[in-house]
């Protein structure tokens, strides 16, 4: 009900604070709940991994999501730095299907929020609620730290409600990964990112 | 009647919580009340229910048992997020808080339920009406009482009124004794009745057309 409280905002707040206005909303409702979800620490990636399969990390308040252990990313000097990780279902789905059926459906400010963000922010949003997600794992990945390491989150590629998909092949380089690969994904997955070690010195920068 | 909302495990999908916004939002509202306080917080929950309602539908139905049934099926704004029964004709009750996954995720991954959410029900118990426990029983009765203004029966405009919530801990909030005879009256329940329903349900509310 909450959910569909908010979205029923947005086309207002977006009238009267324009587009720009609900990202920022979006983005600090995300940021204050990844703050408030507290610090995590691992001792390598295999236990981050079970954690995040048992549903005990914070990124585990988003649904099922699964570590494609196959998916290793290296560094220059060949060592795993991350993993690419993958949400099964989007939790908007539920809300969209919600709104169908309470409201009739989504705010015309949906399609405009996700624009704006594409073109402001950067080019991964499939509706105005990837905003939240992708803010809310920025924030998640700063407070969880893996051998003593901070954590980055990279956004790589995702599927909306109608079945729009974003893949940004510019990070998706920069990790070594093939966007053809992660299209794929997308068939069976709702999300895909990247979950790393930050300030990893990466392949794809180095040929940069 | 639509398929979907006949099949109970659909049904259940459209009236469960979305755990990531529910508890962000829950975060969200404590920064308001921290720069606003509990009265700035109440404001906020009360237009974002009202805003909710009016976006949804407006209802028209020939007779009160046309009412019911949509009432009872779903197929009604004021019973789209919860699952509802009736005990009486004017009696109705809500099985399960709408909110109680967003407030178990909230306390499994950040921790006690902040005190705000009491304090706001307080200043919202002594402005408006007494009847609420926490700030989710705001959005959910003012959200209420909006979507009512909304449905017609015969041409009249349905009313409502909170008789009794239980919260997930058990607190209970019963309406103040001057106002609960006639209350119960309208329900066609007795206190005893209501003692009974409380047991197993979230909420207990009258309804009714002047």
């Amino acid at each position: 009900m909450l959910d569909v409280a908010l979205v029923s905002l947005i086309q207002d707040m977006s009238e009267k604070a324009g587009v720009e206005g609900t990202i920022q909303y979006w983005a600090r409702v995300g940021e204050s709940l990844a703050k408030r979800m507290g610090k995590e620490a691992y001792m390598g990636w295999p236990s981050f991994n079970v954690a995040l399969r048992e549903g005990r990390t914070a990124f585990s308040i988003e649904g099922s999501v699964t570590a494609l252990t196959d998916l290793a990313i290296t560094d220059v000097d060949g060592d795993v730095v991350g993993y690419i990780y993958a949400l099964e279902t989007c939790v908007f789905n539920p809300t969209t299907v919600r709104i169908r059926y309470s409201v009739g459906e989504l705010p015309r400010a949906d399609r405009a929020v996700a624009d704006e963000y594409n073109n402001s922010v950067r080019d991964t949003a499939v509706c105005n609620f990837c905003v939240i997600h992708q803010r809310f794992r920025e924030e998640v990945s700063k407070n969880i730290a893996i051998a003593d390491q901070q954590l980055d989150c990279i956004q790589l590629a995702a599927r909306g409600f109608t079945g729009e998909t974003k893949i940004a092949d510019d990070s998706m380089k920069k990790i070594g990964i093939n966007p053809e690969y992660v299209r794929s994904l997308l068939r069976n997955y709702a999300c895909v990112y990247a979950i790393m070690m930050k300030g990893a010195r990466l392949k794809g920068e180095e040929e940069d | 009647m639509s398929k979907l909302k006949n099949d109970t495990r659909e049904r259940r999908a459209l009236i469960d919580d979305n755990p990531l916004v529910d508890v962000a939002a829950c975060l969200f509202l404590e920064d308001i009340a921290d720069k606003q306080g509990a009265s700035g917080m109440n404001n906020y929950l009360v237009s974002l229910a009202t805003s909710l309602a009016k976006s949804m539908p407006v209802e028209e139905y020939d007779t009160w048992d046309d009412f019911l049934e949509a009432l009872v099926s779903g197929e009604s704004i004021i019973s789209a997020f919860e699952e509802v029964e009736t005990i009486t004709p004017n009696c109705a009750v809500t099985k399960m808080c709408p909110f109680t996954r967003g407030w178990q995720e909230y306390t499994k991954r950040i921790g006690e339920f902040s005190k705000i959410h009491t304090d706001v029900a307080e200043y919202y118990n002594s402005v408006y009406k007494p009847c609420v426990i926490n700030s989710m029983c705001i959005i959910h009765q003012t959200f209420r009482n909006a979507a009512a203004e909304r449905i017609f029966i015969k041409g009249n405009p349905l009313r409502c009124a909170n008789i009794a919530a239980v919260w997930e801990d058990g607190t209970r909030k019963i309406a103040p004794d001057e106002w609960l005879p006639i209350l119960l009256e309208k329900a066609q329940i007795t206190s005893t009745d209501l003692t009974m329903i409380l047991r197993n349900n979230a909420d207990v509310w009258v309804i009714y057309t002047d």
